[in-house]
């Protein structure tokens, strides 16, 4: 007996062993840089000649930043419709491409190849498509007697068009997360629904979408995220124009750190940004649990 | 003995991750870590030491690639031919202010900076930048050869922090073909200006052709208020200034071109880049923008016809345009600070180097003896911007400045131009959030 305890103490401490570097690594670069962002946002930080403990001002700062709250409502209105389309597009393109067919790898591999473009690159090329005069999408829609807006100029559009294009950038790499979670779902469940008579809709409503809750969660909770933490695409398409009706917290939060040199300021943002995608993936978490699939 | 070497093995990694981190290492002292690090220390920690005989190095940073990268080499190497007791090095760093940041915290600054003028006012009260008022009065540097609004720039609690490298100013870029097509001629007022832009403009149905002038950048807002008369900010640079008849007159000017005149659409040249540019391609009549297109149009040779002329005077014949360029500066952590002096006095205070680096990278120097040669005297392209600098006024050096036009009065410009907001909200909501913004940002120490 004696034995057995020291031969798993000789392995408990080989183990830590072996996952110190991980865990030292994690450390230098994770928890010790979130914590001295949480000490910062409690100072006047500057990077170069100042760090003054100051209390609360910075936050008492952000409760009168209108436009701290102006790029939370803004990428509020952008999820709202980009994680619910997001969800269902790459549902969607995964059920029509869940098959053993000829050609659906190719289909496959098309739909995800916007994932493997960079945002940058992707959105510079959007500009062009979306140019009011000479773009592709305004010349389309002109044979049918249409006149295109300025895409992304006028503050009616500006925000459906980073939406449209985050889309057709994002739905790729879901598609291939819920083609995992399909081919998932056990075979018998289809067939026991069908000789009891369930109809295509039946089988995806008691089936498929109760199976594919956790792949939805994924799904979900990185597109909360993402959806956050937009810029990329706002910065190239729009640069948070016109009238700030594109900017969003992240853009705001760099601007603030490295234009403005206001570190401890824009660390005050940033942990109110965290803040809010912690609460938002917690009510993701409980909405999910709520319904447990069905084994 | 496995688990020492387990531990021999972690320690190593620590030791090699610590060295990288530290800048400063202090050479040879601990004589465990590996050679790697060694060689780094060794060759990091070179003593310039200008009486030996050996010369001094420079780093010289700058955000030039490509093109100018090879322009900034050019005098680079023409310096370190020119003298045998200073080398000069150039380092391309894509993020420099960032770089340059993180490095006058840790020790490894650079010797000479290449700087874009306005941030001046942001950085000079943190201490990181040298003063250079000794140096140009120990070698007579008369300030009266430079642009006085270059050097105000450069300028911060009554010390200047370096010498102008460029100049340059936005004027009135034509396209000669559709304006003779037209029959009218370059405009010297803003009425002209309209009357032109009128007659140049084409639509084909609910599709423009030609846009007659461009107004897609709502930031030229301080050029158009110059030349009404008026200024960004107020006599004692904390407030805004706009919010007043010669903001409102700039406004209205606006409005009529876009929506009565309909001489452009929102939207119209946003994403056309080089070989797309509108003017290049014969799309817009008449533009404001600097001397940096002037290379890009001038190889469209025959197929662009354009002039220049200064820009238009507003109603009560004001004239404006605002002045940006680029200078060089001494962080004060660079360790070399006289000999960087040597090399930055060499290049923006000769004539004959100015005038090198102008042919060079075919921008305008800011030194002033340098503008007497024929390069610049005889030429149609340089003298309209040569004339509009004679007025052009800097940004005003407030560190909030840039912060406050973007964030206060460009997206209230945007929401005006269409439509979204009337001219007295406008300008309204620009003042007040302006207000704020400068009030916000001006404590930089």
């Amino acid at each position: 007996m004696s034995s057995m305890g020291k031969l798993n103490k000789h392995q408990a401490r080989t183990a830590y062993l072996f996952i110190t570097p991980t865990m030292l690594l994690f450390a230098a670069f994770t928890i010790i840089p979130v914590i001295m962002a949480l000490y910062l946002s409690f100072t006047n930080y500057d990077v170069v000649s100042r760090m003054d403990f100051v209390k609360f001002d910075n936050y008492k700062r952000l409760l009168q930043d209108d436009l701290f709250w102006t790029t939370f409502k803004n990428v509020a209105f952008y999820s709202v419709i980009f994680i619910p389309l997001n969800i269902l597009i790459s549902l969607l393109l995964a059920m029509l491409l869940n098959f053993r067919r000829f050609g659906v790898k190719l289909f496959r591999t098309m739909n995800y190849l916007p994932t493997l473009t960079s945002a940058v690159a992707a959105a510079t090329v959007w500009i062009w498509l979306l140019h009011p005069e000479f773009g592709l999408v305004n010349n389309l829609l002109s044979y049918v007697g249409i006149t295109g807006p300025a895409w992304l100029a006028q503050t009616e559009t500006a925000m459906f068009s980073i939406i449209m294009v985050t889309l057709w950038q994002s739905v790729g790499s879901n598609m291939v997360i819920y083609i995992a979670g399909l081919q998932g779902v056990p075979d018998y469940l289809y067939e026991s629904a069908k000789l009891d008579g369930a109809t295509a809709f039946d089988r995806f409503r008691y089936i498929t979408w109760p199976q594919l809750r956790p792949t939805t969660f994924l799904v979900s909770t990185m597109s909360i995220i993402g959806a956050l933490q937009l810029f990329d695409q706002a910065f190239v398409l729009t640069q948070g124009g016109p009238g700030n009706v594109t900017k969003t917290p992240v853009y705001l939060i760099y601007q603030q750190g490295f234009n403005q040199l206001q570190m401890g300021y824009a660390s005050a943002q940033a942990f109110v940004l965290a803040l809010a995608i912690l609460i938002f993936s917690l009510i993701n978490m409980r909405l999910s649990k709520s319904e447990e699939p069905i084994v | 003995m496995k688990k020492q070497i387990t531990i021999m093995a972690l320690a190593a990694i620590l030791g090699v991750t610590a060295a990288g981190c530290s800048n400063n290492g202090n050479a040879g002292t601990d004589a465990g870590t590996n050679s790697g690090s060694n060689a780094e220390t060794n060759s990091g920690s070179k003593n310039g030491d200008s009486g030996s005989g050996k010369p001094v190095e420079l780093t010289f940073w700058g955000d030039w690639g490509g093109e100018g990268q090879k322009q900034f080499e050019t005098m680079v190497d023409a310096f370190n031919k020119s003298q045998d007791k200073i080398r000069v090095k150039y380092v391309l760093q894509q993020d420099m202010i960032t770089k340059f940041l993180t490095a006058s915290t840790s020790g490894g600054a650079p010797d000479v900076l290449f700087w874009d003028r306005w941030r001046t006012s942001l950085y000079a009260p943190k201490n990181v930048l040298h003063p250079i008022d000794e140096f140009l009065a120990a070698d007579g540097i008369s300030k009266e050869d430079f642009y006085g609004e270059a050097l105000k720039e450069l300028t911060y609690n009554e010390k200047l922090y370096g010498l102008p490298l460029t100049v340059d100013a936005r004027a009135l870029f034509y396209n000669k073909k559709i304006l003779a097509d037209a029959g009218v001629e370059p405009p010297t007022t803003w009425d002209e200006l309209e009357q032109a832009a009128i007659k140049t403009t084409k639509w084909n149905g609910s599709k423009l052709e030609v846009a007659g002038f461009s107004l897609g950048d709502p930031g030229l807002f301080n050029m158009y208020l110059q030349q009404a008369g008026g200024q960004m900010m107020s006599e004692d640079n904390t407030k805004t200034n706009f919010n007043t008849d010669q903001g409102k007159s700039v406004l209205s000017f606006w409005d009529r071109l876009l929506n009565e005149d309909k001489v452009y659409k929102t939207g119209f040249e946003q994403g056309l880049g080089e070989g797309t540019d509108a003017f290049v391609t014969g799309k817009l009549a008449m533009q404001y923008t600097g001397p940096w297109m002037l290379s890009t149009y001038k190889k469209y040779g025959k197929d662009l016809d354009f002039g220049i002329v200064p820009p238009p005077v507003g109603p009560n014949g004001d004239k404006g345009s605002v002045m940006g360029g680029f200078g060089l500066v001494i962080p004060e952590g660079g360790k070399h600070q006289k000999e960087a002096w040597e090399f930055i006095k060499w290049w923006t205070a000769n004539k004959d180097n100015a005038l090198l680096w102008a042919k060079t990278s075919l921008n305008i120097p800011g030194y002033k003896p340098a503008l007497e040669d024929p390069f610049f005297k005889d030429d149609p392209f340089w003298k309209p911007f040569l004339d509009t600098l004679e007025f052009a006024k800097i940004r005003p050096a407030h560190p909030g400045y840039s912060v406050m036009e973007n964030d206060a009065v460009i997206p209230n410009l945007q929401l005006f131009l269409q439509k979204k907001q009337s001219i007295e909200d406008t300008l309204e909501k620009s003042q007040k959030r302006g207000d704020q913004l400068l009030l916000d940002n001006a404590d930089v120490k």
